[in-house]
């Protein structure tokens, strides 16, 4: 029993990099017009925000939490620092202005989830959805921010090109590592870990374990932040209407897809890497198809679908591994 | 009166280790049948296969002479066999009626006619409750009468109790006797578990003892009493190596680290004062519910004591109140956990990482970067001196025995260098090779100067280690012995009576 637990763990690396492959050759060879540069270039882009928010994602996932509020802290505070920005402020005050502002919130999903110990799903929805509404209640003039000149000194993580490589793409390689680094490398990256395989072992082996749950919703909001300003500068505006969009179900597709179990405590960076090129891929050779917008719906809900599947057999819940606080 | 429900060599295995082993039981009709054992004699594993929870692995089971297979607690009521659980399982919004009912209600439900028909029901049985009345706003004894009226609704043949009257007050428990007379009066066989003896004694006509998951002796009760039963329940053999050495020198007592006075917690700690000594180790017996465990889950800050009233603490002197377990860790406590699935090991990483991990927690080796020499270092370094045995280096915890595994949550707190270590049933679910190494390592612990405590169900473990045995009953300590004059039967009585 043991042992074939393990080899399906290998299995679904191999299982989802192998289902890339094999897609990617496909289309590189049936589809006309994929294999090109242009629309390589196009594809990379077109990922890169959403490796980044699954960098965010794949930290609270690992500590066996969720947050749907990414989308949100994406849109926001994005666009209260241009805002700030084209109204003249200095652009590191506007930065710092939308830093403390997705802190803020981070801060405010830890506490909610650690302290008042409402289940994840459930606050981070709420607080998602509250952020949005103080987006789209007046803080703004107008739903689309258009990018001020005031910030284009820092234009260039989204717009530039150095080797002929967007620089969209190295900000995701950038946060990746910083990201990697952190869970790998550090103690709380550690106690991250720790906390989502087993809660109530890590307290008692005395881990201070909800502060270090309050810094996993932070991050994630710092880094939805980063990816906020990354799609503004590359699309030139941001549209604060973004969050009524299913981009939240594409993170979390990415984590889940990519083998991040949603019962805690397992997966990595590479994981989040695997599962953005896959659906990148995929809702690329789509677009190219011309798949209406409702079929490419239903593909990506059948796909997630299928991940979650996967992730319950592979990590199963019974009665041995069942554990409290599960989402 | 003929036999209603058989068992023949029944043997239910976890891992290798046999919770119930080739028992054979039998009960009458209309008989009051009391099962009596330690913890961990099976007494509950027998029942729940009775009831189709648990699935026996070989010999077979008779209803009314007819060989039968219970597969699920649905088909148990089929047949007629209804378990009422230690904790109930009503529906507590709902009403007594529609609890009485619950899964049997006709296509068009009339709340009116349910009541008329649940409260004729318990007149029948002489019952006092008003079946519009919502189970939640019921008492425990109460309860339980739904309980038993829901079963016989169900033409119940056969009633098994798990513990009945554990949460039940003296004149709740009269009550309860009159129950099961009533359920007797009308044919229905009743099995008893429970620890208190005296209950036994006083309600059943036979009573089985079983022992480590063999049955030991079945009689009719005016053939027992208190003496004859405790030595059944403890009587072993004596070629049983690991227990078999008799204490002769208890370690003296150093400095007093831990004093506990007056401490309520949880419900279940009432009034609980003990202290506990350096250089010795402090055994803690008693049954379940004695408060034992939770009295140390204060300590380490696990669980919080009561607000009011709730007694104080004392560390190497210093009064303190933890709220989570991460400050009683930097102050020299660690608690090694009794359910090392659910609190103790993290199943996804390696030994190593896990043994690491308890020295991340601990005040100065707390820093920023890990380090994976530091890991590697640290992890060796344990698992030769606490020999876990695995068969790959970077095995994950989950894979290991369960010695192992309890070897790597004891290396995870030791590598704390606490002052104060308690082992709560440190064996439990341990291989026999493993236990004596486990012992080891408390008695070493002992010999360097530190402060153990082991808390224990297993009476000859406790007797074994301990220097010092406090038992605990009902919340509190209740009595302590020297290990050098404590015999098994002791120990019981003062933690039964």
């Amino acid at each position: 029993m043991k042992k074939s637990v393990n080899s399906l763990k290998l299995d679904q690396q191999t299982i989802v990099t192998g289902l890339f492959l094999v897609i990617f050759l496909m289309f590189a060879i049936f589809l006309p017009g994929f294999f090109t540069a242009g629309n390589l270039l196009v594809l990379i882009r077109s990922v890169s925000v959403l490796g980044i928010l699954g960098l965010g994602m794949a930290i609270v996932v690992i500590g066996r939490g969720i947050d749907l509020s990414m989308i949100a802290t994406l849109s926001v505070p994005a666009a209260l620092v241009m805002t700030l920005a084209a109204a003249g402020y200095h652009p590191v005050v506007a930065i710092l202005a939308g830093l403390a502002f997705s802190i803020a919130t981070g801060i405010v999903n830890g506490v909610l989830v650690a302290y008042a110990e409402i289940p994840a799903l459930f606050t981070t929805l709420a607080v998602g959805i509250g952020i949005a509404g103080i987006g789209q209640s007046g803080m703004f003039e107008y739903d689309i921010i258009a990018w001020p000149v005031e910030l284009d000194s820092i234009a260039w993580i989204g717009r530039g090109k150095i080797f002929g490589l967007p620089y969209s793409i190295l900000a995701f390689a950038a946060a990746a590592l910083i990201v990697h680094v952190f869970l790998k490398k550090t103690r709380l990256g550690f106690f991250i870990y720790a906390i989502g395989d087993n809660l109530s072992a890590a307290r008692i082996t005395g881990v201070r374990a909800r502060p270090i749950i309050i810094l996993q919703y932070v991050m994630s909001a710092g880094i939805a932040l980063f990816a906020g300003l990354v799609l503004s500068a590359s699309s030139n505006s941001m549209d604060t209407r973004i969050f009524n969009l299913t981009w939240i179900y594409d993170v979390i597709l990415v984590v889940v897809l990519g083998g991040i179990g949603l019962s805690g405590g397992r997966g990595g960076v590479m994981n989040v890497i695997i599962g953005t090129i896959l659906i990148g891929t995929i809702v690329n050779g789509m677009t190219i198809l011309n798949v209406s917008f409702q079929g490419q719906n239903l593909v990506r809900g059948l796909i997630l679908l299928s991940a979650l599947l996967l992730d319950s057999i592979v990590n199963p819940r019974n009665e041995e591994t069942a554990k409290q606080g599960d989402i | 009166m003929k036999t209603i429900l058989e068992m023949r060599g029944i043997t239910k295995l976890y891992g290798k280790a046999a919770a119930v082993d080739g028992v054979n039981f039998d009960l009458m009709e209309g008989e009051v049948h009391a099962v009596l054992g330690e913890n961990g004699a099976g007494k509950s594993t027998l029942t729940k296969m009775m009831a189709g929870v648990v699935h026996p692995n070989s010999g077979e089971i008779l209803f009314e002479d007819a060989p039968i297979q219970i597969k699920s607690p649905a088909e148990a009521v089929r047949i007629g066999i209804a378990m009422v659980f230690q904790e109930t399982s009503l529906v507590p919004s709902m009403t007594v009626a529609q609890n009485l009912f619950l899964g049997n209600e006709k296509f068009f439900n009339r709340i009116r006619g349910v009541n008329i028909t649940a409260q004729q029901f318990m007149q029948s049985l002489s019952f006092d409750v008003d079946p519009t009345q919502m189970v939640s706003s019921l008492g425990a004894a109460k309860k339980q009468m739904v309980e038993i009226a829901r079963a016989m609704l169900l033409d119940a043949r056969v009633v098994v109790f798990d513990e009945p009257t554990a949460t039940l007050t003296p004149e709740e428990k009269r009550h309860f006797f009159d129950l099961v007379k009533t359920l007797k009066s009308h044919g229905v066989a009743v099995i008893f578990i429970s620890h208190a003896l005296e209950e036994a004694l006083e309600i059943s006509d036979r009573i089985t003892i079983l022992r480590d998951g063999k049955h030991v002796v079945t009689d009719k009760t005016e053939n027992f009493n208190r003496d004859r039963i405790i030595q059944a329940m403890v009587g072993r053999e004596l070629t049983e190596e690991l227990y078999n050495a008799k204490k002769t020198v208890a370690r003296p007592a150093g400095e007093r680290i831990l004093s506990i006075q007056n401490l309520r917690a949880a419900g279940v700690v009432k009034n609980n004062s003990l202290s506990v000594f350096k250089g010795q180790v402090t055994g803690i017996f008693g049954l379940v519910g004695s408060g034992r465990t939770e009295t140390f889950k204060v300590v380490s800050g696990a669980i919080k004591r009561n607000y009011r009233n709730g007694g104080e603490v004392f560390l190497h002197g210093k009064a303190v109140r933890y709220l989570v377990p991460a400050p009683s860790v930097q102050d020299g406590v660690a608690y090694i956990t009794e359910d090392r699935k659910v609190e103790g090991f993290f199943e996804t990483m390696s030994i190593k990482a896990n043994i690491f991990l308890g020295l991340l927690t601990k005040g100065k080796s707390a820093r920023f970067w890990l380090k994976k020499s530091e890991m590697d270092q640290v992890g060796d370094q344990w698992v030769k001196s606490l020999q876990v045995r695995a068969v790959t280096q970077n095995a994950e915890v989950i894979e290991l025995s369960g010695g192992n595994q309890q070897k790597v949550v004891i290396a995870k707190s030791l590598v704390q260098d606490p002052d104060l270590v308690i082992f709560d049933e440190p064996t439990r679910g341990v291989d026999v090779g493993a236990i004596a190494e486990i012992h080891e390592i408390i008695n070493r612990l002992a010999d360097e100067g530190k402060a153990v405590v082991v808390i224990s169900s297993y009476l000859p473990e406790v007797m074994q280690l301990s220097d010092r045995l406090l038992v605990a009953r009902q919340g509190k300590v209740v009595e302590e012995f020297s290990p050098l004059d404590a015999t098994e039967e002791k120990l019981m009585y003062a933690a039964v009576h």
